[in-house]
């Protein structure tokens, strides 16, 4: 069965996620999709296949207190496979005080909802006016951002070009592995935001070595970006025991953990990702070269300590 | 997949079966008076499907979006139809469907009609609706969250709903009262009232089911299952629960004392791979129709080790199964489309 992919758009109110939406639904691009919109949308959706859903988060009872799920995306997901072959991709848009958790959760916890759909990436939109503000006095505006795989910093012609370099370093900050685009009314090439998935996760790679540099620290988010490398082969057990203590324990606080990892005595890149205390990790590809195999894992979080977790990294050096 | 028994063998379907594509998911199949088959489409329609193999089906175009549930209306000629359109329809074999009530913006996810007490009821998200045989609504019930199950009890005089954290039994009448609350920790996603009225089985997100024995709301857990469960069917009497969710097909038996509690279930079609999609149990016989993920069919007896295969892999997930009220005819739908008939009367059972 062919996967169907899924985007969901996240923002805080009034940050341009339903004229997003709209463009995405309305302008020519040979695609179709199927939308699935929270209950008190900003404004009317133009589409023939909107459903309307309320975002019914449900605890799941494995264990895991941080593990919750949107129950009502997993019902209209199997609905919508009912009627396969009508659109080529899901939208999910989030209510601006969403935390995207839940959602992206039931990606990883559903088995049928893995089966059949396929979460292409979390598009966030930022108004790059009032995000300072907002991730000032709001913990779901934060969230948003370090769950983002892209960020649509919008609203560009609002503010200085200075005033645009700051904000730009601050959700860097927070988000070290977010692609970032800026955008004036959304105004965005749709490739940029749709289909990606197998891109998103080769960004990693990209990820500036110093992508913080010291002033940058003078935020102090509550959340941040951790990024670990080494180009020496990781021993594959001692790694993944690491990492699901690390999950079980900390997972309350590690929002999203990213990585490309080179394991001794493998040829395949081993590609993991998680969502709080969940985790799915497989070899995907060949190296292109020995040279290359360097080794790259990202945490987004809340009360990191970056110096334990490189220490406990290294430790797993083959 | 491999039958030790039946290997090398024809299937039901291609002795004494027919089938047809129809181009759409198919939601549920069921029997109607007279032999007619009726089908509910992923694409909004209906299909009706005579006893004689020689006619085309008819189609009717009753949804705006997909058919989404389907039971048979009072009377025993017509179909009850949900859609994600909102619309609770009922459309006879002649093809007239007319629209008890339309809730735009709700999918009709849940219909079941009491013949006992002549009403139907049907889900639109937290809301139940309860209607009299003329189309009136003698009732509304409201949930906090969306409900996945929803069944009556065999009098047709109560009514009992799942959803998250629970389930809920209300009187079959008038709204304005307080349903009695079954709770338990999770989000419960159908349900069945057993036969004898003494027991509510829900199936949950977790791959298990949870029972109530409904006296006294003692509690039962029944797990084991290595995917969720979407199937349940009541063997004659109530005697046994046959389930899908598991390489066999788990019965897990009612009769005697305490339900299943301390009891080893039945694991029928042992030696059939792949994953149990649809359940089917025969109105009288200790038999149960199966349907499997790969699109395989089977008839297996409680007592009979070896089953029967009814059709090949194929054609997608089987989707849907129901028996005529007779039990001489068995019916199936798929994923992709497939819908098949076989009729038992002309085949005997191998001794």
């Amino acid at each position: 069965m062919n996967q169907i992919p899924v985007t969901v758009l996240t923002g805080y109110l009034g940050a341009g996620k339903t004229t997003l939406l709209n463009r995405i639904l309305t302008e020519q691009h040979g695609k179709k999709y199927a939308v699935i919109v929270n209950e008190f949308g900003e404004i009317g959706i133009d589409n023939d296949l909107v459903v309307n859903a309320d975002e019914e988060v449900f605890e799941m009872n494995n264990g895991c207190i941080c593990c919750t799920v949107r129950g009502d995306l997993i019902r209209i997901l199997g609905g919508l496979m009912k009627r396969q072959g009508r659109f080529d991709g899901i939208l999910i848009e989030t209510t601006g005080l969403a935390d995207p958790a839940p959602v992206a959760q039931t990606f990883f916890v559903d088995e049928e909802v893995r089966r059949q759909t396929l979460l292409d990436s979390i598009v966030t939109v930022v108004d790059a006016r009032h995000v300072v503000q907002r991730l000032g006095d709001s913990h779901e505006a934060l969230e948003q951002i370090a769950f983002a795989d892209v960020v649509l910093l919008n609203k560009t012609d609002l503010v200085s070009a200075e005033e645009l370099m700051q904000v730009e370093k601050r959700i860097r900050s927070i988000n070290a592995t977010a692609i970032i685009h800026r955008t004036q009314r959304c105004e965005v090439d749709f490739a940029a935001i749709l289909g990606r998935r197998a891109f998103d996760l080769e960004r990693i790679l990209a990820i500036e070595p110093n992508f913080l540099s010291e002033d940058d620290h003078q935020h102090d988010d509550a959340v941040k970006s951790v990024c670990l490398r080494t180009d020496r082969p990781l021993d594959g057990t001692r790694l993944m025991g690491w990492m699901q203590r690390l999950l079980a324990e900390r997972g309350q606080d590690l929002l999203r953990t990213k990585g490309i990892l080179s394991i001794a005595g493998q040829d395949m890149q081993f590609v993991v990702q998680s969502v709080h205390m969940l985790m799915e990790g497989n070899f995907t590809k060949p190296w292109r070269s020995q040279e290359d195999r360097e080794s790259r894992l990202v945490f987004i979080g809340r009360n990191i300590d970056e110096l334990e977790l490189r220490q406990q990294f290294v430790a797993c050096i083959a | 997949m491999s039958f030790s028994a039946e290997q090398g063998k024809t299937s039901l379907l291609d002795r004494v079966g027919t089938g047809q594509t129809v181009k759409a998911y198919v939601v549920g199949v069921a029997f109607l008076e007279e032999g007619v088959l009726a089908a509910a489409l992923g694409d909004g329609r209906v299909a009706f499907i005579g006893s004689d193999s020689v006619d085309a089906p008819r189609f009717v175009s009753v949804n705006d979006g997909a058919c989404l549930s389907l039971a048979v209306d009072l009377g025993g000629d017509r179909v009850l139809t949900g859609g994600d359109d909102g619309r609770l329809v009922s459309t006879d074999t002649a093809g007239t469907a007319s629209t008890i009530t339309t809730i735009s913006g709700r999918w009709v996810e849940l219909v079941t009609v009491s013949v006992a007490s002549e009403l139907r009821a049907a889900a639109f998200g937290k809301t139940v609706r309860l209607f009299a045989r003329d189309g009136s609504e003698v009732g509304t019930f409201d949930h906090p969250n969306t409900v996945g199950g929803l069944a009556f009890d065999p009098k047709g005089r109560r009514l009992a709903t799942a959803h998250y954290g629970g389930a809920s039994l209300w009187w079959a009448k008038a709204g304005g009262q307080q349903p009695k609350r079954l709770a338990w920790s999770g989000s419960h996603l159908s349900l069945t009232w057993s036969p004898d009225g003494k027991y509510i089985v829900t199936a949950m997100q977790e791959n298990e089911l949870h029972g109530w024995r409904v006296a006294d709301g003692a509690d039962m857990r029944m797990s084991g299952y290595s995917a969720k469960v979407k199937s349940m069917s009541w063997l004659p009497k109530g005697r046994y629960l046959a389930t899908s969710g598991a390489e066999p097909v788990v019965c897990w038996p009612f009769h005697g004392k305490g339900g299943p509690m301390g009891k080893v279930p039945l694991d029928l079609g042992r030696g059939v791979d792949g994953v149990v999609t649809v359940v089917a149990a025969h109105p009288r016989h200790d038999v149960v129709a199966a349907g499997y993920e790969d699109g395989a069919t089977i008839l297996v007896q409680i007592d009979r080790a070896h089953p029967v295969l009814v059709k090949q892999p194929g054609e997608g997930a089987v989707t849907a199964l129901a028996w005529s009220a007779d039990g001489q005819h068995l019916a199936l739908g798929t994923e992709s489309g497939f819908i098949g008939r076989v009729r038992l009367s002309d085949w005997r059972a191998p001794t």
